[in-house]
C-alpha cells in the first residue's frame, strides 16, 4: 500500500513518471527527488557591521527620511517641539516631582554615555574578538589534523610501492636458509662415511696388530723351550768371562 | 480598480488607504498566525538593531522608551489628578 502511495506522489512530482504510474507496484522503487532547490544562507553571509541609524539615540532614520520630501530637514525636528509642547501645554504630560527626577538622570545617562560610550564599545569588541580567535584557532587546529592525517596516508600509500624491497629480502633469507640446511646435511653425510670407513681401518689395524704378536709370542716360546738346560749353563759361563774380561779392562783404563 | 499585484501579497506600505480594512481582514489571525506575526516582528527589530557587529545603545534605547511610553500611558488615569490647572 506505501508502495502505491509512493508512485503517486512520485506522479505528482515528476510528470515525465506518470506513465510509470500504470507499472505495477512491484516494478518501479521510490523515486522520489531531493534537494532541488538551490541551498539558501550557504555559507552564512557574515553579520552586518552597524545597525540601523537612530537619531537622539530614540528615533530611526527611517521617520526623517519618510518626511524629508514633504517638509525637508527641519520637518521631524518642528513636529517634534510642537507635539512636545502640544502634550505639555494640555497637560497630556503631566509635570510632577518626578519629572524633574527623570531630567537629572536622563542627563547623567546621556554625559556617562557620551564620555565613555566608545571605550566600552572598544572593550567589548575586544571580548568578541577574543571569542571568534579561540574558536578560529580550534578550526585551523581541526584542519592541520587532518591534513597531517591526509599526508600520513599518502606517505603510506607510497610505501606501498616499495613493496618488493620485504619481499627481496625475504626471499634472499629463505634462499639462504635453504643453502645452510643443504650444506649441514652435506657435511652429516661425510662425517657418516668417514666413521663407517675409520671402521673398517681400524678393524684391519686390529687384526693385523693381533697377528703379530702373536706371532711373535709364538716364535718366542718355541726359541725359549729349544734352549736346553746345559746350553743355557755353557751360556752364562761364557757370559761371566766376558764379563770379568770387561772389568779387568774397565779397572785398567781410569787408572791411566 | 484593479491592480497589477492582489492586495493580499502587498506589504502595509504599498496598500491604498481605500483597500485598508479588506488588507486588514485578509490577514491570518489564527493563533499560529498572530504568533508568527510578533516573531517575525521580533526578529525584525533584532536583526536591525542588535544582531550587528558594532551596536549602539539605540537598539536598547528604544526598547526602553517604548516601555516608557506604554507605562505612562497606563498610569495616566491616576497622574490625571496631578494636573496643576482644571481647564485647558
Amino acid at each position: 500500500m506505501l508502495s502505491r502511495v509512493v508512485l503517486s506522489a512520485a506522479a505528482t512530482a515528476a510528470p515525465c513518471l506518470r506513465n510509470a504510474a500504470f507499472l505495477g507496484p512491484g516494478v518501479l522503487q521510490a523515486t522520489r527527488i531531493f534537494h532541488t532547490g538551490q541551498p539558501r544562507l550557504a555559507p552564512l553571509p557574515p553579520l552586518p557591521e552597524y545597525g540601523g541609524k537612530v537619531r537622539l539615540g530614540l528615533i530611526p532614520e527611517e521617520f526623517f527620511q519618510f518626511l524629508y520630501p514633504k517638509t525637508g530637514v527641519t520637518g521631524p525636528y518642528m513636529l517634534g517641539t510642537g507635539l512636545i509642547l502640544y502634550f505639555l501645554s494640555k497637560e497630556i504630560y503631566v509635570i510632577t516631582p518626578e519629572t524633574f527626577s527623570t531630567i537629572s538622570i536622563v542627563g547623567l545617562l546621556v554625559y556617562v554615555i557620551k564620555k565613555y560610550g566608545a571605550s566600552i564599545g572598544e572593550f567589548i569588541d575586544n571580548l568578541n574578538e577574543q571569542k571568534i580567535a579561540q574558536l578560529e584557532e580550534v578550526k585551523q587546529a581541526s584542519i592541520k589534523q587532518i591534513q597531517d592525517a591526509i599526508e600520513l596516508e599518502k606517505a603510506q600509500q607510497a610505501l606501498v610501492q616499495k613493496r618488493h624491497y620485504l619481499f627481496d629480502v625475504q626471499r634472499n633469507n629463505i634462499a639462504m636458509a635453504l643453502e645452510v640446511t643443504y650444506r649441514e646435511r652435506l657435511h652429516k653425510v661425510y662425517k657418516e662415511v668417514k666413521n663407517r670407513l675409520d671402521y673398517h681401518i681400524s678393524v684391519q689395524n686390529m687384526m693385523h696388530r693381533k697377528e703379530q704378536e702373536h706371532m711373535i709370542n709364538w716364535v718366542e716360546k718355541h726359541v725359549v723351550q729349544s734352549i736346553s738346560a746345559q746350553q743355557e749353563k755353557e751360556t752364562i759361563a761364557k757370559c761371566i768371562a766376558d764379563l770379568q774380561l770387561l772389568a779387568k779392562k774397565a779397572q785398567a783404563q781410569p787408572v791411566m | 480598480m484593479a491592480s497589477v499585484v492582489p492586495v493580499k501579497e502587498k506589504k502595509l506600505m504599498d496598500v491604498k488607504l481605500g483597500e485598508l480594512p479588506s488588507w486588514i481582514l485578509m490577514r491570518d489571525f489564527t493563533p499560529k498566525g498572530i504568533v508568527g506575526a510578533f516573531q517575525r516582528g521580533y526578529y525584525r527589530y533584532y536583526n536591525k538593531y542588535i544582531n550587528v557587529k558594532k551596536g549602539s545603545i539605540a537598539g536598547v534605547n528604544m526598547v526602553l522608551a517604548a516601555y516608557v511610553l506604554f507605562s505612562y500611558c497606563l498610569s495616566y488615569k491616576e497622574l490625571k489628578h496631578e494636573r496643576r490647572r482644571k481647564y485647558h
